[in-house]
């Protein structure tokens, strides 16, 4: 989960940018109509600059990286499939693929309930200082999870803290450093997760509370059976988000592997930067990529349509946005 | 008689929130207190206990004059890279979002498609196949290796194309009865001035994004003249295991961490409002 993920759930608001007709759509005005027919040449010159970066910075790279990942690592010679045969049989990078998704279930759960709490707490009506305690909540939004993990790598590292010296205990132990990588995961996005949660609750409960506490519900059912509801949505968007985020995983091991022994391996990320770059050998880390791509976008899907079918109803259109885009 | 909700401070609620406070300003309290130590009371004494004041001016000498004075580098090279890429994603991003929202024209659905499309696109994984253009290109190793791609941002497009379409009133550009090229010139004197609120926030989004980005300036960038913060903290953070130069550069570590998040610590109560208002903007009206 980097911080460069700085993922935003969106639904894309098709009726709003007119793809689809709308209830609104339905009586367009004859300025609108004009605005559709007049079209031509004009606007395709706003959009022609950033058409071509995407395809030199997206689609380009992309293309490139599958062609390499057919070469051979040593006389760049086509060789099929055998650079994808070798990252498939890498019993390493499967490792760092389990070890992610045990992180991504504990570190989800434990992320999303908190934010659950912080933000149905910061929604009651007997909470004080709401602004003061959403602005610190999301205070480590800002701070680059570089520095999170140098920061709590050095709370946490024995050599440093006499206390945890001294008691012998080491949370960055190559056996338990996984559950600081939580911490230090859930420190970084938990107030990001609940401002999202804050902003759909204030926008639809006021009344909506109001009502129901006149027909008798708790302040209880109030936030478990009218507001969870209502923002559930909201809930499976940012569940997609951080799965997401789980599985690319990158920044807070690399920081960490500077004060503990954990490998170059420890993550796919991870060992797909290190065959790259500490062993040369792009082809191969180019064909793991293309794995890990298609593994992270398959869960997505696959998580989307288990909410789909639960709600029985359209989903979410989900948006995993980044901030500068990589 | 209907009861009215109660509206008393409840201290339970209020205790929670509490010590979250505490887990959330933890670290940075630590961090905050390690800059006032030096070589020796870092590993002995109280993490959590203040040594001398003194020592801070110490510790930020020491930081600016390390290796000739390289952090100013990296510094000013984050500032760069951050503030640049805002500039132009903003401006990129809201040229293209207005077009979308305002205008049909040719490939407008596939443009949207790919939008869309593009959010599913796991980020990191995009790294190596962008070294691999980049070394071809002879991009690795500069400035523009690093902004470029950057300025390619689907959720900006998203996001301004979201904001225009309620910002902008499309008597407005019936008004100006544009056609042909002259869209583009009425576009940037009617259209931009009525999303500048919305281009601010993009702007502030982008920056911090930039600014903590980690990963791609790794891959890209090569000489150490060129990083930004946060590689060249991390390159510190390296050398500590290396016996005879580790130990000295803790401080300067720590101390450069704290450089790094003080601006943002400092504007971030002013700043978090619209922040907060443009990453939530397009989830929120959908529910």
């Amino acid at each position: 989960m980097t911080s460069s993920d700085i993922a935003s759930p969106s639904t894309f608001q098709q009726s709003r940018l007119g793809l689809e007709g709308s209830a609104a759509g339905t009586r367009k005005s004859a300025a609108k109509k004009r605005l559709r027919n007049n079209a031509g040449l004009g606007p395709l010159l706003l959009v022609v600059p950033f058409a071509l970066l995407f395809v030199l910075f997206v689609v380009l790279p992309i293309v490139l990286s599958l062609v390499q990942s057919f070469k051979s690592p040593l006389s760049g010679r086509f060789v099929g499939l055998t650079n994808y045969k070798y990252a498939i049989g890498l019993g390493d990078f499967w490792r760092g693929v389990e070890r992610v998704i045990y992180f991504g279930v504990i570190q989800v759960v434990i992320m999303i309930v908190l934010a659950l709490i912080l933000a149905l707490v910061l929604d009651s009506p007997r909470c004080r200082g709401r602004r003061a305690f959403t602005t610190i909540f999301f205070l480590p939004f800002a701070v680059p999870s570089v520095i999170a993990a140098i920061m709590w790598g050095f709370l946490l590292s024995p050599q440093l803290d006499h206390l945890l010296h001294v008691s012998a205990i080491n949370p960055l132990n190559p056996r338990v450093v996984i559950y600081s990588i939580v911490v230090i995961t859930i420190w970084e996005f938990v107030g990001y997760n609940m401002t999202l949660y804050l902003a759909s609750l204030t926008s639809v409960s006021a009344e909506l509370s109001d009502a129901a506490h006149i027909d008798g519900a708790t302040e209880w059912d109030i936030a478990f059976r009218i507001k969870l509801p209502l923002i559930r949505r909201m809930i499976a968007l940012t569940v997609i988000l951080s799965i997401l985020g789980s599985l690319q995983l990158f920044n807070e091991p690399s920081i960490l592997s500077n004060l503990t022994p954990i490998g170059s391996s420890y993550t796919p990320n991870l060992l797909i930067y290190n065959t790259a770059f500490n062993f040369n050998n792009v082809p191969v880390a180019a064909a793991e990529s293309t794995i890990l791509a298609i593994l992270i976008i398959s869960g997505a899907l696959m998580f989307r349509v288990i909410v789909r079918q639960r709600r029985g109803g359209a989903g979410p259109q989900t948006a995993a946005l980044s901030t500068g885009g990589l | 008689m209907i009861e009215r909700r109660d509206r008393r401070p409840s201290w339970w609620l209020i205790g929670i929130l509490l010590i979250v406070v505490l887990f959330v300003l933890l670290p940075i309290y630590w961090l905050v207190v390690a800059t006032t130590k030096n070589d020796t009371t870092l590993f002995g004494n109280n993490p959590f206990v203040p040594n001398t004041v003194g020592n801070v001016g110490s510790n930020f000498s020491a930081l600016f004059t390390t290796q000739g004075g390289i952090f100013g580098r990296w510094l000013v090279n984050s500032v760069i890279y951050a503030g640049v890429t805002a500039l132009l994603t903003t401006y990129l991003s809201a040229i293209t979002g207005v077009a979308i929202s305002k205008f049909r024209f040719h490939g407008r659905r596939l443009l949207i498609a790919v939008i869309i499309g593009s959010f599913m696109v796991p980020n990191t994984v995009l790294i190596v196949p962008l070294f691999i253009l980049e070394h071809g290109l002879h991009l690795t190793n500069t400035y523009e290796g690093v902004i470029l791609p950057l300025i390619v941002f689907p959720f900006g497009v998203y996001f301004m194309s979201v904001y225009s379409a309620d910002a902008v009133p499309d008597t407005l550009l019936e008004a100006a009865r544009v056609d042909g090229a002259r869209i583009v010139r009425v576009v940037h004197q009617i259209t931009l001035p009525l999303v500048v609120p919305g281009m601010v926030t993009l702007f502030l989004i982008a920056f911090i994004g930039v600014w903590n980005n980690y990963f791609l300036p790794l891959v890209l960038i090569g000489s150490s003249r060129l990083y930004p913060l946060t590689v060249g903290l991390e390159i510190w953070l390296s050398t500590i295991n290396s016996p005879g130069v580790g130990r000295t550069l803790y401080l300067q570590v720590i101390t450069g961490s704290f450089v790094s998040i003080l601006p943002m610590l400092i504007l971030f109560p002013v700043l978090q409002k619209y922040i907060a208002r443009g990453l939530t903007l397009g989830a929120v009206v959908g529910e």
